[in-house]
């Protein structure tokens, strides 16, 4: 437990000390929020287009700000491996469960700050467009964006162990663009229907939007809540057992 | 007993046998220097050493541990300073020690009393709150050595721990690896022959993977028929290629 909290701390350390982690991690997403904010206002009632909404828009811009953590997670891993940093430590009693733990642990807690920046953000956006935000649905929607803060760190882990540090921002980036677009947090998904809506529920992206939108309004259906809440956690869990098994095995390759 | 004991040691590339079954022991306290030019397979030795690779064939051990078998208990009692820099860039140097020492889990007590230590012996008082990254080449291996001796290592390697330092930085961490003699058991891979004739109390020339001569500068000098250890190293390189 000693090794872990004294690398996730280092990690810790090492995010809040580089400005790019706070344009990223939390000024890219609230500066999203206010200019979707605006976008919202301009477009007629008529039309009848909600997604922009603050109620809509704050679930899905707290998934977004997620995916950020995936690019910070590969960039600190990829970083460590491509210096000699990960070799003075591989030499230590540490143990590629200690690396793992204390790589997962300071990204969650970064993504539970930006998820409750964001939140605040949009209350405030709420207070001033008249929009009614629940409080109760925010702090539990906190709780319900864990398993997609898992899956989005694991994801991080994956690219971050298999790429150097010039591919990994690169595979990250990808999915952050795929991930936010085919999550549903750019369109209504449902609405346009048809093959896209199908590519939408192919993927997991889709199933956090849905599960951040659903607590935060405070619905818990199955459709809406439940299965994909279940949905984003199993592809969590996935995703971070795969990532680890990636893990483990290029640190027995480095030893080989 | 000895604290490394190498026998037969081999490692091979592919095609590439990088260490090609060397055997050699360090005594309890001995500075030992593996002296090669570039490619001459010193860091591949003390890598098998420091369970960072695996030996293809042969026995190494560190204070009776087997490296191989029982790496768990090699990695308690040494301690590596790599080639390259090694630091936490965004942490500061105070910060680094700390984190060291509790990935080795001492208490806070401890730590403090370590870090302290570590800040006085290589005279980092003015530098313990800044950033790694601010640090100058020279500092940044000091740092990274104190970083290896916080944990209090029976064995420490220092895989080149002067390479491109300036003359002055290099004569700094000298003093300071002096200092370190007859405290602990130091394996160090250099290709300065002034750093090796300086430090060690035994040398062992590497070339081509073999160890070629092994012993007190005097020793080697006798073995070449040369004075001092440029020209000792230089015939004994070219005997051992011309083989």
């Amino acid at each position: 437990m000693n090794r872990i909290s004294a690398f996730a701390k280092r990690n810790f350390k090492e995010l809040l000390r580089d400005p790019l982690s706070y344009i990223f991690c939390l000024g890219f997403p609230i500066i999203m929020l206010i200019v979707m904010t605006l976008v919202n206002e301009s477009i007629p009632a008529e039309a009848g287009m909600t997604i922009f909404r603050i109620d809509n828009l704050a679930g899905g811009i707290a998934v977004f700000g997620q995916t950020f953590t995936m690019l910070f997670t590969a960039l600190t891993i990829s970083k460590d491996r491509s210096g000699a940093f990960l070799v003075r430590m591989y030499a230590s009693p540490m143990k590629s469960g200690d690396f793992i733990a204390g790589y997962i642990f300071p990204m969650m807690l970064i993504s539970i700050i930006q998820c409750v920046v964001t939140y605040t953000a949009g209350l405030v956006i709420a207070l001033i467009t008249g929009v009614e935000l629940n409080i109760g649905g925010l702090l539990l929607s906190l709780i319900c964006l864990v398993p997609s803060s898992v899956m989005f760190i694991g994801l991080g882990l994956l690219f971050g162990t298999l790429f150097n540090e010039k591919a990994a921002p690169g595979f990250c980036s990808l999915v952050i663009s795929l991930g936010s677009f085919l999550g549903g947090i750019w369109f209504d998904a449902e609405s346009t229907g048809g093959v896209m809506l199908k590519i939408c529920k192919v993927l997991p992206f889709w199933y956090c939007t849905k599960t951040a939108r659903s607590s935060t309004a405070l619905k818990f259906g199955n459709d809406e809540f439940v299965i994909p809440l279940v949905i984003t956690a199993v592809c969590a869990a996935a995703v971070t057992v795969i990532a680890s098994l990636a893990f483990r095995s290029k640190m027995k390759a480095d030893l080989s | 007993m000895y604290s490394v004991e190498v026998k037969n040691l081999t490692k091979k590339y592919k095609n590439k046998t990088a260490v090609d079954s060397i055997s050699f022991t360090v005594k309890s306290r001995e500075l030992f220097a593996l002296l090669g030019v570039n490619g001459a397979g010193k860091t591949t030795t003390i890598r098998m050493l420091s369970c960072l690779s695996a030996p293809t064939d042969g026995f190494a051990a560190v204070n009776g541990h087997n490296c191989i078998k029982n790496s768990d208990d090699v990695k308690k009692e040494i301690s590596i300073s790599p080639q390259e820099t090694s630091v936490a860039e965004n942490l500061t140097v105070r910060e680094n020690l700390r984190f060291i020492a509790e990935v080795y889990g001492f208490s806070k007590e401890k730590i403090k009393l370590r870090t302290d230590k570590m800040i006085n012996l290589f005279n980092m008082h003015d530098i313990a709150d800044s950033r790694a990254k601010t640090l100058s080449g020279g500092w940044k291996r000091k740092l990274s050595i104190a970083m290896a001796l916080i944990s209090e290592p029976k064995v420490l390697f220092l895989d080149e721990p002067t390479l491109g330092l300036d003359v002055l930085a290099r004569r700094e961490l000298w003093t300071a690896i002096e200092s370190l003699k007859g405290k602990i058991t130091i394996i160090l891979t250099t290709h300065y022959m002034e750093e090796a004739e300086k430090l060690s109390d035994t040398i062992a020339v590497m070339v081509g993977g073999k160890i070629a001569a092994m012993g007190t500068l005097a020793e080697l000098e006798k073995i070449s028929g040369q004075t001092g250890l440029e020209n000792a190293f230089v015939a004994i390189a070219e005997r051992s290629a011309d083989k």
